[in-house]
């Protein structure tokens, strides 16, 4: 594997609230080699938005937040650049997409304009040139007739318009690095076809690498080389996207995928829950924080808090002290 | 689509022709009607009794429009809605409500639809206390307590209020005050899209364990076609207020006649398989 270009070591990140100290990230560590895409996958409260908003800088200064660990991207040090540095680097070579293209869209300007600022924030080009790279990157992103989209406003577009133009504005100063967090659940299933697709083509155009953040298991299948599953702030399991597919090696995984509702197999198996629910980020269980919630967990579990080790055919590793056979007794 | 009507019960709703339109207006503060938009355009399908009907369809493609007239939160432009053969669709508010007994809405957003300033106990109680059932504060408490405790809830934890509660779990209040009357049809307007994935599936099986001990029949509204694939007996696939294909699961799933049928399959992710 080549050299890293994004690395992030053992972050830890915690909001103090009235009710108690929130640990979102609790000693997380992922890295993602360039053009290569890492899914980072969990359930609501598991960490993954504020791990990702991290990187970008975007928990500094939230109220009470403290924020430690290492996050080194392409030779700078996140965790300690300046404001200014990072400033510099967001929206240039480090770029993100969200949920919602409305937090990156402003309502009252028009798409061009605002996808010309964001080449000549970054870029020593005349406003001709701007409108030019502009209007390309909206086609390349699949928005029909570019020239005239140019002239509208957000709320003139379509919810798969406004994320595709959402989409231009985050790659148009080719950036090398694309944080995506959940770009396609507000969508419908066939235009989330079609920006996963697209999403993938500009990765492999344009050679950047890509770190999706999502709760869909079908969404990392389809985009992604590598997965992080992330649950309770921690990280519980991590490999290349097929292997931790077809042989997950932590009891969250499988107990994840069996809960998906899928097109293959028979229509009367049905998805299993998974037992309980998500621990509180406030008092999470002793031990594996997953214990409470899983069908195999032994008396060790509550006691043992589990680091990533090893796993399966080697390429995977999970955060999970079951010996393979006590964990495969409960695998589908 | 004719109007087969099925073997032996009539079906429990049948839907005839429906339209819906909805005036546009422009304008801020001068609004003036710029014209209509059909939303429902003339649709025609069965609710069996017992079964559980899917209706798929992507965004504003008319299926919640269709759930709110068979409820009658609406009212249709044209067309017919018969419940336990009669119908329904022009029945004033006050000829409602004993029909809002037999059928309820289960909603899509358990934070938006719950009164976050009611105790849980309360929102599950309301419908006992605006149809007068029970004798007394006493008997719909005892009821709400068993209600709470039906759908896989801590009864004593009725005083609590919706903030204390998790999406998963605030669905299950939902679906306690939707049977709290003894309904014998739920509309379920995507009820488990908001949810985590892993809570998605109890709340499938909740649904299916009500319908099993209460015998109800529903009717599942859902944006994609592998959430309504296990619960379904039928689904009808809806695309611009028009229902472009109805027919058993099985038979969908196995060989979708309708283009979009298959586009709308070939949209969901496929999942690698270990051989």
């Amino acid at each position: 594997m080549s050299e890293p270009l994004l690395d992030v070591r053992d972050l830890r990140v915690s909001f103090a609230t009235p009710d108690g100290l929130v640990r979102a990230v609790d000693g997380v560590s992922f890295s993602v080699a360039p053009g290569r895409t890492l899914g980072i996958v969990g359930e609501s409260g598991s960490g993954k938005s504020v791990a990702v908003g991290t990187v970008m800088g975007l928990t500094r200064g939230a109220r009470g937040a403290t924020i430690a660990g290492e996050l080194r991207f392409a030779g700078h040090d996140l965790a300690r650049a300046g404001d200014e540095e990072l400033r510099r680097l967001r929206g240039d070579e480090l770029a993100m997409v969200f949920q919602d293209p409305m937090s990156s869209l402003h309502p009252l300007f028009r798409v061009g304009d605002q996808l010309v600022e964001a080449v000549r924030a970054h870029r020593p080009v005349g406003r001709r040139a701007a409108r030019i790279r502009a209007q390309d990157m909206l086609g390349l992103a699949g928005v029909p007739e570019p020239g005239r989209r140019m002239e509208a406003y957000p709320h003139e577009l379509s919810g798969g318009l406004r994320q595709r133009v959402m989409i231009a504005m985050a790659l148009v100063n080719e950036p090398r690095l694309l944080i995506a967090d959940e770009p396609t659940t507000a969508l419908d299933v066939t235009v989330q076809a079609q920006i996963l697709e697209l999403l993938a083509r500009l990765r492999d155009e344009l050679g950047m690498a890509m770190v999706l953040v999502t709760h869909d298991l079908g969404v990392v299948a389809q985009v992604a080389d590598d997965v992080a599953v992330m649950y309770a702030g921690r990280v519980v399991e991590t490999g290349p996207t097929l292997p931790l597919l077809c042989t997950p090696q932590h009891p969250y995984t499988w107990g994840l995928l069996r809960s998906m509702p899928r097109l293959d197999g028979p229509r009367d198996a049905w998805p299993v829950p998974i037992a309980g629910r998500p621990p509180s980020p406030i008092a999470p269980p002793s031990g594996c924080r997953f214990h409470p919630r899983c069908p195999s967990a032994l008396a060790p579990c509550a006691a043992i808090d589990p680091v990533l080790q090893p796993a399966g055919d080697g390429t995977q590793r999970a955060a999970c002290i079951l010996p393979a056979a006590v964990r495969e007794a409960e695998r589908p | 689509m004719t109007a087969a009507g099925p073997p032996h019960p009539p079906a429990l709703v049948e839907v005839r022709d429906l339209v819906k339109d909805f005036p546009v207006r422009r304008g801020v503060v001068f609004q003036r009607d710029a014209g209509t938009v059909r939303a429902v355009d003339g649709i025609s399908f069965d609710v069996r009794r017992g079964e559980t009907l899917g209706l798929v369809g992507e965004s504003g493609c008319g299926k919640s429009t269709t759930a709110r007239l068979i409820t009658r939160l609406l009212t249709p432009t044209a067309g017919t809605i018969a419940y336990d053969g009669r119908d329904v669709s022009a029945l004033g508010r006050r000829e409602l409500l004993p029909l809002r007994r037999e059928m309820q809405l289960v909603f899509q957003d358990p934070y938006a639809s719950l009164n976050p300033r009611m105790t849980i106990g309360a929102i599950v109680g309301e419908p006992l206390r605006i149809h007068r059932i029970g004798s007394g504060a006493q008997e719909r408490r005892a009821r709400v307590r068993e209600l709470l405790d039906r759908v896989g809830l801590d009864p004593e934890h009725h005083n609590r209020y919706p903030h204390e509660f998790s999406g998963g779990q605030r669905q299950r209040v939902g679906i306690a005050r939707a049977i709290a009357l003894g309904p014998r049809l739920i509309v379920a307007d995507e009820p488990v899209s908001a949810l985590d994935v892993s809570i998605q599936a109890q709340i499938l099986a909740l649904l299916r364990e009500l319908q099993a001990d209460l015998g109800l029949t529903i009717l599942f509204i859902a944006h994609d076609l592998a959430v309504v694939r296990h619960a379904c007996d039928r689904v009808a696939v809806m695309r611009e207020g028009r229902i472009v294909e109805l027919a058993d699961a099985d038979v969908l799933y196995a060989a979708p006649q309708h283009p979009y049928t298959r586009a709308l399959l070939d949209a969901v992710p496929r999942m690698p398989r270990p051989d």
